[in-house]
């Protein structure tokens, strides 16, 4: 069964129609990347996927659930990191995480939920420190064991290394790859192609709010007789 | 080019919008407003208004002052002495019935009256001072328009001076000096009030007394409000340059939950400031009541003290009005796209909370014109403001319908935040709308 489909989607803000027609499924425990330049559509394709705004037309499922009609049953199943994303400046890590954990679970289980997102994020002492003393890429850390502790069926991340140094943004996608061989479907969105190559099952490409190719990076570029991504992405659209 | 200007023009292009002047402008008819009625009002004092005179004497002096009261017309407000004694009504009441007194001042129309009684005329053929009683009918015109009664005493004043004159001319008496420098003893005031006469005060001591016990429930909750709806406002602005907004929104939990939570917070945190800024006022208030002749009569001597229905009245007036600005708070919150968009918003509340504050320093609800009434009501935190004059002058009817307006104004904002927290608009802001592009991302040029 896939774990997330859309279908026809379209989004239109006032008079500008920023997305204008997507189509892609992503299968139960794939690790899927949405790529496409900035102002593709990838992060309001996102965030339709995550409840956060109305899909305009067409329709986005995820695990069976209709995102339009069973919103609440869908962010139960979801988490969703926006890109940039910050957290609470006032708490510590450690109260961030159990501020999240407080929407999924109680008592024990909170606590079991805690202690697994603090073993995600892996700060050490730094995690009872006030979240405004982190670097980036703590943040960054605290952020995705926050998305995952809650072990979400499926996990949306727009732009997840985004501005990381190399070391981090390395340690990102090797906890992504660890939630996926735990059974967890991963969407990410990335205008960095040779990350999502590396790191994706199958990829679909965005331009101008369209779905250009869909497949997995090895097919697409052996489609397009390319070395990379980037490559395949420039052929598809040039023609 | 100057690297000054350079920079002063990049400012300059930023602080510029539309929003900002339109904020500035709200600003200047507001206080433009307030002058306009305080001048309305302050012509309204020194215009002529009618008096009561009541000669309880019958003797050559007590025809005098009347006398000398209509010239007092003529000379202080440049009319006829046949104008100034339509101005003058002459009643003939016994001055031992103070019923009857302020009966007859209100078959005439009257707010002021002075007598006096007999005896009045051989004390100052006598050398010996005599007495000018004042009577009024407290009226809750305000702090303005209660200033009227010193009018009269000042009157009573000028009566004084012209006997004296008339005095000398007539009695050369070294020994007589003090009385013949000051024949009238002009402090023998009563003011109608609730059904009862009471004696030694005047209008605008009721009014200092009343204004020093009530405004300070208007000055908290304009500061309150102006606080918990910076606080409200900004902290939604941060909520979405940090994104922790959307996070948040993404949790398995119900809109209505997220901003019943949110308004709760805050409103408890207006609660608290509430509290420890009428504490600080409380010291503030004794300390103005202390300094002699600042203070007013005091409200409970005139049977105009508050109680306990009272009070709980007042607190769910002021727990209502902290949830409406909480409400229109986290409405105008969501349309900030970030911290610095959210300043600016703060302004809409800040105005709302002033304009009744500003009024209520120097009217009454009563006093004011319907025209001037109507907006005010609509404005929810006039209620709380105006809560307490309402309740001591029984204006009862509009405190309830206050509270009722109040409550459905809680309801309403809370309702419309709900939506506004399922839309689209807490994530885009308004720059997404064709309305907002005609407008707010218009700036000056």
């Amino acid at each position: 069964m896939d774990a997330l489909t859309v279908e026809d989607v379209h989004k239109v803000y006032g008079d500008r129609e920023a997305v204008k027609g997507i189509d892609f499924s992503v299968r139960t425990g794939e690790i899927f990347g949405l790529i496409g330049p900035n102002g593709a559509g990838k992060t309001s394709t996102l965030r339709m996927m995550s409840t956060l705004l109305r899909i305009t037309s067409g329709r986005i499922t995820v695990c069976g659930h209709d995102v339009a009609t069973e919103s609440d049953e869908v962010r139960k199943i979801i988490s969703y990191l926006p890109e940039d994303a910050g957290a609470y400046k006032d708490l510590t890590g450690r109260a961030y995480l159990k501020f999240m954990a407080g929407f999924f679970a109680d008592g024990a289980e909170a606590e079991k939920m805690v202690a697994y997102g603090m073993e995600m994020a892996d700060l050490g002492d730094r995690i009872d420190s006030k979240v405004d003393t982190y670097s980036k890429g703590m943040m960054r850390r605290l952020l995705i064991a926050r998305a995952i502790m809650p072990a979400p069926k499926v996990a949306i991340m727009d732009e997840v290394t985004s501005g990381l140094d190399v070391i981090n943004a390395f340690e990102i996608r090797k906890i992504i790859r660890k939630i996926s061989e735990q059974g967890v479907t991963v969407i990410i969105s990335s205008h960095n192609m040779f990350e999502v190559d590396m790191l994706c099952d199958r990829v679909a490409m965005i331009n101008d709010g369209r779905t250009v190719l869909c497949g997995t990076p090895g097919e697409l570029k052996e489609r397009f007789n390319a070395s990379n991504l980037e490559e395949v992405f420039v052929k598809a659209v040039k023609g | 080019m100057n690297h000054l200007l350079n920079i002063v023009r990049k400012e300059l292009k930023e602080l510029m919008t539309i929003g900002s002047f339109v904020s500035v402008l709200i600003m200047m008819f507001v206080f433009m407003g307030a002058g306009s009625m305080m001048g309305d009002q302050g012509e309204s004092i020194t215009s002529p208004s009618d008096i009561g005179f009541i000669n309880g004497d019958g003797g050559l002096w007590a025809d005098r002052t009347e006398e000398f009261l209509i010239s007092i017309y003529v000379d202080t407000y440049g009319i006829s002495e046949e104008e100034a004694r339509g101005f003058v009504k002459v009643m003939d009441i016994p001055l031992d019935d103070g019923a009857a007194i302020v009966e007859g001042m209100r078959s005439l129309g009257l707010d002021a009256a002075i007598a006096v009684g007999p005896g009045y005329s051989s004390n100052l053929d006598n050398g010996i001072r005599a007495v000018i009683s004042e009577y009024y009918i407290f009226t809750n015109p305000g702090l303005l328009g209660s200033a009227g009664s010193s009018i009269t005493s000042l009157m009573i004043g000028e009566i004084s001076d012209r006997i004296s004159q008339a005095l000398v001319s007539e009695i050369a008496d070294p020994d007589l000096t003090p009385f013949l420098l000051s024949p009238i003893k002009g402090t023998d005031a009563h003011t109608y009030i609730d059904g009862e006469l009471h004696s030694g005060v005047r209008p605008l001591d009721i009014s200092m007394g009343v204004m020093n016990q009530t405004l300070m429930v208007p000055v908290v909750i304009m500061m309150v409000i102006m606080m918990i709806g910076s606080i409200v406002i900004s902290s939604m602005g941060n909520e979405k340059e940090n994104k922790t907004l959307e996070t948040l929104l993404t949790m398995p939990v119900g809109r209505t939950v997220i901003v019943t939570g949110k308004i709760l917070s805050a409103a408890i945190m207006g609660l608290v400031y509430g509290i420890m800024y009428m504490v600080g006022m409380m010291f503030y208030s004794k300390g103005m009541t202390d300094i002699g002749g600042l203070g007013g009569s005091s409200p409970a001597d005139l049977g105009l003290a508050l109680g306990p229905v009272d009070w709980l009245i007042v607190g769910t007036m002021v727990f209502l009005a902290i949830f409406c600005a909480l409400g229109l708070c986290m409405i105008l919150g969501a349309f900030a796209k970030n911290y610095k968009a959210a300043q600016t918003m703060t302004v809409p509340i800040s105005v709302l909370a002033i304009i009744p504050m500003l009024l209520n320093m120097f009217a009454s609800w009563g006093s004011l014109p319907t025209a001037i009434q109507i907006p005010l009501f609509i404005i929810p935190f006039t209620h709380p403001m105006m809560v307490m004059q309402n309740l001591m002058f029984g204006n009862t009817a509009v405190v309830l319908a206050g509270m009722a307006y109040l409550a459905l104004f809680a309801m309403l904002t809370i309702f419309i935040t709900v939506k506004v927290y399922k839309s689209d608009i807490l994530l885009t802001g308004i720059g997404q709308t064709k309305l907002a592009k005609a407008f707010a991302g218009k700036r000056i040029r």
